[in-house]
């Protein structure tokens, strides 16, 4: 890795034109969203002669990832949210030039000494503070629905959808993912697309920001049970704030493996904590439309892993993992919330 | 094969995970030995089940389609339905019954989609067949660690 390091030296010094001596060290490759190449370094530079040395986190897009994205959505959602309600670490420089680390890229501050272990969160010393985390992520999750997407300059940055067809959108995306994707048929996916086509839900009274993958898993808290980061905004767009609740609620994030959503709370809960955060109501009849939509997306997500894997541009285990692991469980979802999981 | 491929695969695996990830640095690089033991585990528990839940599928897909395909109006559907109905799994070999699996599951979602848009009593009646089919191919397909 350390051959990365004078390289993000140089990019650096290029963007801070008052520094001198920069140098970057201690880089090392995290697991960090299986998305893009997620690296934390230390730089280290003289400004006046004061010495400056900030921990930050690079990411940068692979050959192939789990999730085709936009960095650039992702980069303005940490930038919109930074400094609010919404713990984000603060968006530093976004580069979209090869010639710097082959690859584009993007540069944040590390947030440090705390955890983002779906594992860990189910077992001590963080899992008596279950309740607080739920209240926590809840909230927040109530405060980037409650947002005002024009104010945050997030409708300049990220696509804007009529309401009324901010779930055609996704689910013509994420059919093309699995269309082009997909390994092998996958009956109970296509039935449950054929559904939501079918019946779909009731439009948001306006334009709301999403998240895209608001998980257990995709943010960081301490011992204590504070979350400290929401991060992984690759997903972010505009349309429902459903969307965001059923991906949250979602059978496959139920990290204890008993029903407890995220692994923290009853679902009756997280509902609740949600729509006194947001002011908004979960019309049960359409979250489950998007609950059905939550798990027809994560499915495309496997697929796609598999996909990345078996064509060879992406060796990373995690990707050949996330697709035998988890695709019979989303099959599971997806037939519960249509009533037919015997 | 001696040891049993399902010993290798569990007896390697536990090597990764209590052995060798604990002494792998950086942790990206122990992560992706963690996983890999993860991966080598289901391996194994597949390896035991490849064949048989594939022939009971196949099987259990064929029924279906024997008997939809006397009630389907569509000629062309009914002879791709007839014609599955009738074929069998010549072979045992893995990679054969995945083939025959995969066009019949192709098959399959083309049938659902059918009688999903009939509404006559005996469209009713195979669709909730194919439901049932469905739920169990998800049990034959399940890990012992999966989430859910």
């Amino acid at each position: 890795m350390e051959e990365l390091a004078p390289r993000i030296a140089a990019y650096a010094a290029e963007k801070l034109p008052g520094a001198r001596d920069v140098t970057a060290f201690d880089v090392e490759r995290i697991a960090g969203g299986a998305s893009r190449e997620t690296y934390r370094f230390k730089l280290r530079f003289r400004e006046g002669a004061r010495e400056v040395e900030r921990r930050l986190i690079l990411r940068r897009d692979p050959p192939g990832s789990l999730i085709e994205t936009d960095r650039a959505a992702e980069f303005a959602a940490y930038r919109a949210f930074h400094g609010s309600a919404v713990p984000v670490p603060e968006a530093v420089w976004l580069e979209s030039d090869p010639r710097w680390l082959d690859y584009p890229f993007f540069v944040m501050e590390e947030l440090v000494g705390f955890e983002a272990s779906p594992q860990a969160i189910v077992m001590p010393p963080y899992a008596e503070h279950a309740e607080r985390t739920a209240r926590e992520k809840w909230t927040i999750l109530g405060a980037i629905a409650s947002a005002d997407p024009e104010k945050l300059g997030l409708t300049r940055a990220l696509p804007v959808v009529a309401p009324a067809d901010a779930w055609r959108r996704e689910v013509d995306y994420w059919t093309h993912v699995i269309d082009e994707d997909e390994l092998a048929p996958q009956p109970i996916i296509r039935a449950a697309i054929r559904r939501l086509r079918r019946s779909p839900p009731p439009p948001p009274r306006r334009l709301h920001v999403v998240h895209g993958d608001y998980r257990t898993g995709n943010f960081l808290y301490d011992k204590d049970g504070s979350i400290r980061g929401i991060l992984d905004w690759e997903m972010a767009h505009l349309g429902d704030p459903l969307e965001d609740l059923a991906w949250s609620l979602n059978r496959t994030w139920c990290w204890a493996r008993d029903g407890r959503v995220g692994g923290l709370v009853s679902k009756e809960r997280a509902i609740a904590i949600w729509e006194a955060a947001s002011g908004l109501r979960a019309d049960p009849e359409a979250l489950r439309w998007w609950e059905l939509f939550s798990s027809v997306k994560a499915q495309a997500i496997w697929i796609s892993s598999g996909r990345e894997y078996t064509d060879g541009a992406n060796k990373d285990p995690i990707l050949a993992l996330s697709s035998v692991w988890l695709t019979n469980s989303q099959d599971r979802a997806m037939l519960e919330t249509m009533g037919k999981l015997s | 094969m001696k040891p049993e491929p399902e010993k290798l695969l569990e007896t390697i695996a536990g090597k990764l995970m209590v052995e060798i990830a604990p002494n792998v640095q950086p942790s990206y690089r122990q992560s992706s030995v963690l996983l890999t033991a993860l991966l080598l585990g289901m391996v194994r528990e597949e390896w035991d089940r490849a064949a048989a839940r594939r022939v009971e599928e196949n099987s259990a897909l064929r029924t279906i389609f024997a008997s939809a395909a006397p009630s389907v109006a569509d000629a062309e559907l009914r002879k791709r339905l007839e014609a599955a109905a009738s074929s069998r799994d010549e072979s045992y070999r893995v990679s054969a019954l995945e083939t025959a699996n995969t066009s019949l599951r192709a098959l399959l979602i083309d049938l659902h989609a059918h009688v999903e848009a009939q509404s006559a009593p005996w469209a009713r009646a195979v669709e909730e067949l194919i439901w049932r089919e469905l739920a169990a191919s998800t049990e034959r397909r399940r890990f012992m660690l999966a989430p859910f």
